[in-house]
């Protein structure tokens, strides 16, 4: 089982995705997110990258839920909807679960499948110890490069997230 | 809004098409599409009225979904190809994705449908930036793979687009709903030639933006969004009504006017590439636009429309200044003996 660990994450990741898709109410929305933010950091981990894992859950569930969390609270109506109070919410989330056991069949059974590109059954999740990238992990050395090499890319981040701010806000201002 | 916000926000529309332009890397041109789009929202958003927030809401949908199909066609060629570099895509998939995404963002047929509900819904200037500034982007990514892109189905989009620009306008009477079919038709012929010489795609381009920044300043100056209240236009600025006939028959492609020029150009270089029912058709087809452009200049400048008799005895005049227009118009409709010039873009 150990070996197709992150198959298995990658299942409970799209089943959580689904699950806030189908639209519920979002406070119920921001409980599947924690499962799949926990869910996608045990997937990066096991590529070996523990820092983003960390920066996972510390800034995004940490910091970032937690206030949405706090506002939905403030916002949130008296009977928010679950997934099985409303036909169409259980439907959609229905649906989506179909569709990701009929995949999860077809690539557990086959050996190649092919939908847009080709991967050969469950054995391409597998991680395998290769390279040695000596004493430096490498995506620490990413992170790093990100502030030396992509220096603009942090530039234009940035001013997305700081315009994304002032937009939400004449948006919402009204008249 | 705040001016000191508005300005923001305003520049960063502008940095995001500048992004999507310069750019290398896919990522930064999805990045630089997603801040047009977050920016532009709250400028198609000006007057807060249920219309506007509707238009914006159906504006930010629509282009979101074609964001994603972006992302998953550049997922699909980093899969294929294993970089991340703007060259021609290479997986015939992701081609065919992005072609889509692509014309979704221009508003080609068979996703055109925002264009006319989108502009109608917003203030003139709102729709004079969604027409042209919002264009620039998506051609510009459509003219970078262009070597790739699968030509039955760009073709089939511009084809219909044209027959749906000219056959969607011929019931409206509401200005910027015509100016929204007159988008469609353009986008068509634009899209039309791009496999075969990009270049003229860019003239087009050029020239469209031009014809419809001079439309759209005209509507903006004598504040008419009807047919109905154009056609007062002899009575507060006589001058207007004759530059919108220019402009308008410009805008419908007829010969001595600058708008005849891409339409040339484009059915040149389409039958010297051994195609000749496709240009016969696109031409057949864009005398539905000429026709809806004639009926405005019809009720505009060629009679005096029925009106009340107090309309017609007018005696507060007020002036706004609109910025370049002169020019504007002038390139708008003399450019016509230049062509030759056209020579140094080879």
């Amino acid at each position: 089982m150990m070996t197709y660990i992150v198959f298995i994450l990658s299942v409970i990741f799209v089943v959580s995705f689904v699950g806030f898709s189908s639209k519920p109410s979002p406070i119920y929305g921001g409980l599947v997110l924690i499962v799949s933010g926990g869910v996608g950091c045990g997937i990066i981990m096991n590529f070996g990258g523990s820092f983003l894992g960390l920066m996972v859950f510390l800034i995004y569930l940490g910091g970032m839920l937690v206030v949405f969390g706090y506002t939905t609270a403030m916002a949130t109506e008296q009977y928010p909807e679950v997934w099985v109070s409303n036909t169409t919410v259980m439907g959609v989330f229905l649906l989506g679960l179909l569709m990701e056991v009929m995949l999860v069949l077809y690539v557990l059974k086959s050996e190649e499948v092919g939908v847009v590109f080709k991967f050969s059954g469950v054995g391409d999740w597998a991680i395998y110890d290769t390279g040695d990238s000596g004493v430096f992990s490498e995506e620490i050395m990413g992170v790093a490069a990100l502030y030396s090499y992509g220096v603009w890319v942090v530039i234009v981040t940035g001013w997305s997230l700081l315009v994304g701010v002032l937009v939400i806000l004449e948006v919402t201002r009204g008249d | 809004m705040n001016p000191l916000i508005f300005t923001t926000i305003l520049m960063t529309v502008l940095l995001g098409t500048m992004i999507v332009m310069m750019s290398s890397h896919w990522l930064m041109i999805w990045i630089g599409f997603e801040m047009n789009l977050l920016a532009i929202i709250p400028i198609l958003m000006k007057k807060y009225n249920p219309r506007t927030m509707e238009a914006s809401t159906k504006y930010f949908l629509t282009q979101a979904t074609a964001s994603m199909l972006l992302m998953m066609a550049i997922i699909i060629n980093l899969m294929h190809s294993g970089q991340w570099t703007i060259t021609k895509v290479f997986n015939p998939t992701a081609s065919i994705i992005m072609t889509s995404a692509l014309a979704m963002k221009l508003g080609l047929t068979p996703f055109h449908f925002w264009v006319p509900e989108v502009t109608q819904g917003i203030s003139l200037t709102s729709g004079l930036i969604l027409l042209t500034w919002q264009k620039l982007a998506p051609m510009s990514i459509l003219y970078q793979i262009s070597p790739s892109i699968n030509l039955n189905i760009l073709l089939t989009m511009a084809v219909l687009s044209i027959l749906v620009g000219g056959w969607g306008g011929l019931n409206q009477t509401q200005l910027r709903k015509i100016m929204a079919y007159s988008s469609i038709a353009h986008m068509g012929w634009m899209t039309a030639v791009l496999v075969y010489s990009p270049t003229l795609t860019m003239l087009n381009m050029l020239i469209y933006i031009m014809m419809t920044l001079t439309m759209f300043m005209l509507f903006i100056h004598s504040s008419s969004t009807t047919t109905l209240s154009l056609s007062h236009t002899w009575n507060k600025t006589p001058l207007t009504t004759t530059l919108i006939l220019i402009t308008l028959l410009s805008m419908g492609g007829l010969p001595p006017l600058s708008g005849f020029m891409p339409k040339w150009m484009i059915i040149q270089e389409l039958t010297k590439n051994s195609s000749i029912i496709l240009p016969t058709l696109m031409a057949i087809m864009a005398l539905l636009n000429l026709y809806f452009y004639m009926r405005l200049t019809y009720s505009t400048s060629l009679t005096m429309f029925p009106s009340t008799n107090n309309m017609k005895m007018k005696w507060q005049f007020e002036t706004k200044r609109i910025t370049l227009l002169p020019p504007l118009i002038v390139m708008s409709s003399l450019l016509l003996p230049l062509t030759p010039m056209l020579s140094i873009l080879d």
